[in-house]
């Protein structure tokens, strides 16, 4: 059951002047299924006046994003962000439920599993014992329904793996991969 | 208009009186044009000496031929002159006798209406509107551009290699929540699979890894957790419990895979 669960983290960073983005798809145990990255780009200076403020949630969104999506052979279960992209206002697609995980501060909810609504898009989820729970952050576009069935799943993956890790390699490799081009 | 008319006569009566005022009217009586007596003076011969060429003598005597034949005569006409203005000379003015105003005689004249609107001079003119004239040449049309500003999609890469050649966590599972008899034949297959006897081994954690293709395995004390490097072989292998254990004797790492019952 657990094995068939897929986990998407989606990192796009910006170094220099240049923005490239990576897609992890990992099992339920952090093991890496599938990774893609875009090569980077580097908008002119024509670009960077015409589209402004807008211009990096564009790229990373409307061109980064959907470029990497296209390649998956198969659709996600979860398609997991930093809470710093999520709070920008990302749009995210009705196919994916999209969400940020973040380590919190709070005490521990009691038994492993126990989930508590903190917002209409937040929760607190119980994954280890005596651990502080996992905060998780649903886009807008997520239903509560939605939310319900990706707490499950997120309850499931937890209990092999730390969800919050895997952006932290899908960065690395970013980097490793700029510094290789350089 | 009775007014007008009154004040208008008034004004002449009064330009009459100033024009006349203070004139002496002499009457004098002309006297006879007299014409006054002159002298001609004698005829003197004038004594030349020597001998000379008569000349004026024969330019004389060459009109008098001429004469004489009616060439070159001019005929005289009697004509009385008179100067009438003689009479008046002397006079300190002319004598002008008005007629007398009597009623009646006097014409009607028209006055002409004084103008009901002043015309006012010197007012300044109201500016002439500014003659709009085409400028010569009309710019030309520019040339039309086109800047895409659409970002390229960029391609897409697989950079799985890449990835799998960081470290991957893997969480222990919690054996607590293990059934009692599943972790027992656990146990069983570590001493089997490790030669070791049960009560030297400090047990670490049960992972589930892949079965092939772990290039590296290091454990993570703090966070309970390994690290393990992955190959390529290891994307399609099943995954299987791991035990790891530590020998307390040494502290020596000794692990084995264990079956799922």
């Amino acid at each position: 059951m657990a094995e068939s669960i897929k986990l998407a983290y989606f990192m796009a960073v910006k170094e220099g002047a240049s923005y490239l983005g990576g897609l992890l798809v990992t099992d339920t145990s952090g093991i890496p299924l599938d990774f893609r990255y875009t090569e980077p780009i580097t908008p002119t200076r024509l670009q960077s006046i015409l589209y402004g403020k807008s211009l990096e949630p564009h790229l990373k969104e409307e061109v980064i994003q959907k470029t990497l999506l296209k390649e998956l052979k198969t659709p996600p279960d979860l398609f997991i962000l930093s809470a710093t992209e999520l709070a920008g206002g990302w749009s995210g697609d009705a196919k994916y439920p999209v969400l940020a995980v973040q380590k919190s501060q709070e005490s521990p909810l009691g038994r492993v599993g126990e989930v508590f609504r903190a917002g209409p898009r937040e929760v607190l989820i119980q994954l280890a014992d005596g651990a502080a729970p996992l905060r998780a952050i649903f886009a807008a576009s997520v239903d509560p329904a939605a939310q319900e069935q990706a707490v499950v799943k997120l309850v499931e993956a937890g209990y092999h793996m730390d969800l919050t890790e895997p952006l932290e390699r899908v960065t690395a490799a970013l980097q490793s991969l700029v510094v290789k081009e350089a | 208009m009775f007014g007008r008319m009154k004040d208008a006569m008034a004004d002449a009566a009064e330009t009459l009186r100033q024009a006349f005022a203070g004139l002496k009217v002499v009457q004098v009586e002309a006297e006879p044009f007299a014409l006054g007596l002159q002298a001609a003076p004698l005829l003197l011969a004038e004594p030349r000496a020597g001998l000379q060429v008569p000349e004026a003598p024969l330019r004389i005597l060459q009109l008098l031929r001429e004469a004489a034949q009616g060439r070159n005569m001019e005929s005289f006409q009697a004509k009385v002159e008179g100067e009438a203005g003689w009479a008046n000379w002397g006079a300190e003015a002319e004598v002008v006798r008005m007629e007398p105003l009597e009623s009646g005689r006097a014409t009607r004249m028209a006055v002409p209406p004084l103008p009901r609107k002043v015309q006012a001079l010197g007012r300044h003119e109201p500016l002439a509107p500014p003659a709009t004239r085409r400028a010569a040449e009309s710019l030309a049309r520019p040339a039309l551009r086109r800047a895409d500003p659409t970002l390229p999609a960029g391609l897409a890469l697989a950079g799985l290699d890449t990835m799998l050649s960081l470290a991957v966590p893997i969480q222990a599972e919690n054996t607590q929540h293990l059934p009692k008899g599943m972790w027992m034949r656990y146990s069983l297959q570590l001493v089997r699979g490790t030669g070791e006897n049960v009560r030297n081994l400090e047990v670490l954690g049960l992972f589930r890894i892949p079965r092939k293709g772990v290039a590296d395995l290091r454990h993570d004390p703090k966070q309970g957790r390994i690290l393990v490097r992955l190959e390529a072989a290891a994307l399609k292998a099943p995954r299987a419990p791991f035990i790891l254990a530590r020998r307390k004797d040494d502290g020596g790492l000794v692990s084995c895979f264990v079956e799922d019952p």
